[in-house]
């Protein structure tokens, strides 16, 4: 990426009377470089040797007063390092900061908030496990959200999203020993295949490499594709009118005809493949089921509540009876 | 060591003859979760036990744990809001809400007040919903097994209603986008609006009736989980949990934003800082929600556009951070958002409330009854997506 965070900390000065001031008034020793964000926060930049102190100092005094931890991350700028981000706020006054420092790229150390802020301790755990943040007498720096035992830093940018993100949690090497990865089948014939297909297919410029003639022979058959696509289209337009089935195509001859819609359940569903032999007319010796008879219409409720419930039972019983004639027939009796 | 009165027979003491014998207990680990009904998720602790008295408790976190942030800073700045949906899930549009504003202002992005009133409007009203859920889940963890949970949902259930006939969805809305709202409400919205609010200021009555006043749910939440205000402030508490311990820390009234300006409505206070106060502040915090709903469905106009003029296709915001925190039902939900200039954010800091809130327990359960610790942990309100992410 370009861009730095110089330019965000430099972009914007706080104006004069803000909490920067405040700071610089209680604590005269430490450089503060300070900053506005977007959200018209002061952020200030001081030495990460220094951050225990800014913390500790500006918790006690009673101009600042920030007691409230409520935000701790960090955030990886690649070539410039790791820039640690420490929101706070003050209940009694209510103002908010960030104590921002930085951090070399490969982890570094700053010492450790929890003697400041109980909530540092979780906050801390997850900033170490995330970017490899070492805090200096931490009383419990086991990893928080991750495995236990994973020592991987996922927030930092170098840290690929894909395909560790698969292999997290396990051993790599005993996996591709346990699971050797699949090799095709017929090697050689692949590699055929994959030649012919190359050899089919022809290569291909970029359109601002093409010289005139090639352009003009490119747009010429993009034409006549589009001239072939119209003309197939009018011509299933003119089938269709003429009351000619959808069809893909020309069906060839001795194929079957399509199948009727009461047998087309069960070959309906590739009516493109209609000349393959699975979807011939089921060729069954089973006999052909009953017509069905008449069933009784069920009047409405409200009007014939009694002749509703006699019309109901009535299919239920037909229906009952259709289904032990069709399975005796089935059966063969 | 246990104490023994002993009494001689025969004889009339004047002072009692006490005998102390020293017994040798031994401390007991209890595993509860990850996958247990009173963690309310996919959340694990040990509890070192002392016959009934908690001694020490151990939380195990993480089984949730998505990468939510890793995935937001490789998506574009639209693509990552469905994300928030799948945080706080029982406040989805409290979270949406966040991101949108943050991005809004990254990109310097004025909405339509008309989006302004329904987006605060959706959003009090899933403050009501996810108390509701508080409310029965927590019965539950007490002992109303039931009734608590079924008078709650039964309002919850209107209050869904309503969301769905907004935007389609029951829980997962993506129904906020960055410069505006996706599409305009239904017709009915005001209407079907005030006629759930009516329905929920009796279901609240309903559940203060049940639960308030109960003399074993008294005796179950009283006491239990004290926390005080300064313990509170330095694990980081936020929400109806620190206002219970009598800290007056609400965002929408010390850092406002949207239009919170433009209403009048109480903050509930509690006194001693215990699970009994977490509930009552978090009942008179949905009456208050339903007040400032009311305003604003009569102050919002009728008509008018939902979505920002002239956005543009690709959101390039400049270099430049923000920190955007709102008050969410559980507490200060942040994102730190930090734009390099590119159309995908350089970084996405979700801050839960939940897992700092979480991060109090340990305090709260030493020293107390096994079985308050449950009642402690149900009071915190956790979701363990967000605490996860």
């Amino acid at each position: 990426m370009t861009t730095t965070s110089d330019e965000i900390t430099t972009a914007l000065e706080p104006p004069p009377g803000s909490i920067a001031d405040t700071y610089r008034l209680a604590m005269p020793l430490i450089r503060f470089d300070a900053a506005l964000t977007k959200g018209d926060d002061v952020a200030l930049t001081v030495a990460p040797e220094f951050v225990h102190e800014v913390l500790e100092r500006g918790r006690d005094d009673a101009r600042l007063g920030m007691n409230l931890l409520r935000n701790l991350t960090a955030v990886d700028w690649i070539e410039r390092g790791l820039e640690l981000v420490y929101h706070l706020y003050s209940i009694e006054h209510r103002h908010a900061v960030a104590i921002k420092c930085w951090l070399p790229g490969e982890g570094g150390a700053v010492s450790s908030a929890t003697d400041l802020f109980a909530t540092a301790d979780w906050a801390e755990r997850e900033c170490r496990e995330m970017f490899g943040i070492e805090f200096l007498g931490h009383p419990d720096p086991r990893n928080l959200l991750l495995d236990e035992d994973l020592d991987i830093h996922p927030l930092r940018k170098s840290h690929p999203l894909a395909p560790i993100e698969i292999e997290q949690g396990v051993d790599v090497e005993y996996f591709t020993k346990q699971f050797p990865p699949e090799e095709p089948v017929r090697p050689q014939e692949k590699a055929a295949d994959e030649a012919d297909a190359a050899a089919a297919r022809p290569e291909r410029k970029p359109d601002a490499e093409l010289t005139d003639e090639e352009r003009e022979a490119k747009r010429a058959e993009q034409a006549e594709r589009v001239r072939l696509a119209r003309e197939l289209a009018a011509a299933r337009r003119a089938e269709r009118a003429a009351g000619a089935p959808p069809a893909g195509g020309p069906r060839p001859e001795g194929a079957p005809p399509p199948p009727a819609p009461a047998a087309a359940a069960s070959s309906a569903a590739a009516p493109e493949a209609a000349s393959a032999p699975a979807a011939a007319p089921p060729s069954d010796d089973r006999p052909p089921a009953p017509p069905p008879p008449e069933l009784p219409t069920i009047p409405d409720a409200e009007e014939d509540p009694e002749g509703r419930a006699a019309a109901q039972s009535e299919r239920v019983r037909i229906g009952r009876e259709l289904a032990a004639a069709r399975r005796a027939q089935l059966r063969g009796e | 060591m246990t104490t023994f009165q002993q009494t001689v027979e025969g004889e009339v003491l004047t002072e009692p003859v006490v005998v102390e014998r020293e017994f040798e207990t031994v401390d007991m680990n209890i595993n509860i979760g990850p996958q247990h009904p009173a963690t309310h998720g996919v959340f694990r602790m040990v509890l070192t036990v002392d016959g009934e008295m908690v001694k020490d408790a151990v939380p195990y976190i993480g089984y949730m744990h998505r990468g939510g942030e890793k995935l937001s800073e490789n998506l574009d700045y639209r693509g990552a809001l469905g994300y928030q949906d799948r945080t706080d899930y029982l406040a989805a549009f409290n979270s949406e809400w966040v991101y949108c504003n943050a991005v809004e202002r990254l990109a310097g992005i004025e909405i339509p007040e008309r989006a302004e009133y329904i987006r605060l409007i959706l959003s009090e009203l899933n403050r009501i919903l996810s108390h509701f859920m508080f409310m029965g889940a927590f019965g539950t963890d007490v002992g109303y097994f039931g009734t608590a949970f079924t008078w709650t949902f039964k309002e919850r259930e209107r209050i869904q209603d309503l969301f769905e006939a907004v935007c389609g969805d029951r829980i997962m809305y993506n129904y906020f986008r960055v410069g505006g709202l996706a599409w305009e409400p239904h017709e009915s919205f005001v209407e079907d609006a005030n006629w759930v609010l009516d329905q929920v200021e009796v279901g609240i009555a309903d559940v203060d009736n049940l639960m308030t006043d109960n003399e074993v749910f008294v005796a179950r939440c009283r006491d239990v989980g004290t926390m005080s205000a300064e313990e509170a402030i330095s694990y980081g508490v936020t929400g109806p949990m620190l206002r219970a311990s009598g800290v007056s820390f609400d965002l929408r009234v010390d850092e406002p934003y949207s239009i919170y300006d433009r209403f009048y409505w109480e903050i509930p206070i509690g006194e001693r800082g215990d699970v009994y106060d977490r509930y009552l502040v978090r009942l008179e915090e949905m009456r208050q929600s339903v007040s400032i709903v009311r305003q604003a469905l009569d102050q919002m106009p009728s008509s008018g556009p939902i979505v920002a003029e002239r956005l543009p296709a690709r959101l390039r915001p400049e270099p430049g951070e923000i920190y955007m925190r709102q008050e969410n039902p559980r507490g200060e939900y942040g994102i730190y958002m930090v734009a390099d200039g590119t159309d995908k954010p350089w970084r996405v800091k979700m801050r839960s409330p939940c897992f700092h809130n979480l991060s109090s327990l340990r305090p709260q359960v030493i020293n107390s009854y096994l079985a308050d610790a449950v009642v402690a942990l149900g009071s915190i309100d956790i979701v363990l997506c967000e605490v996860d992410r």
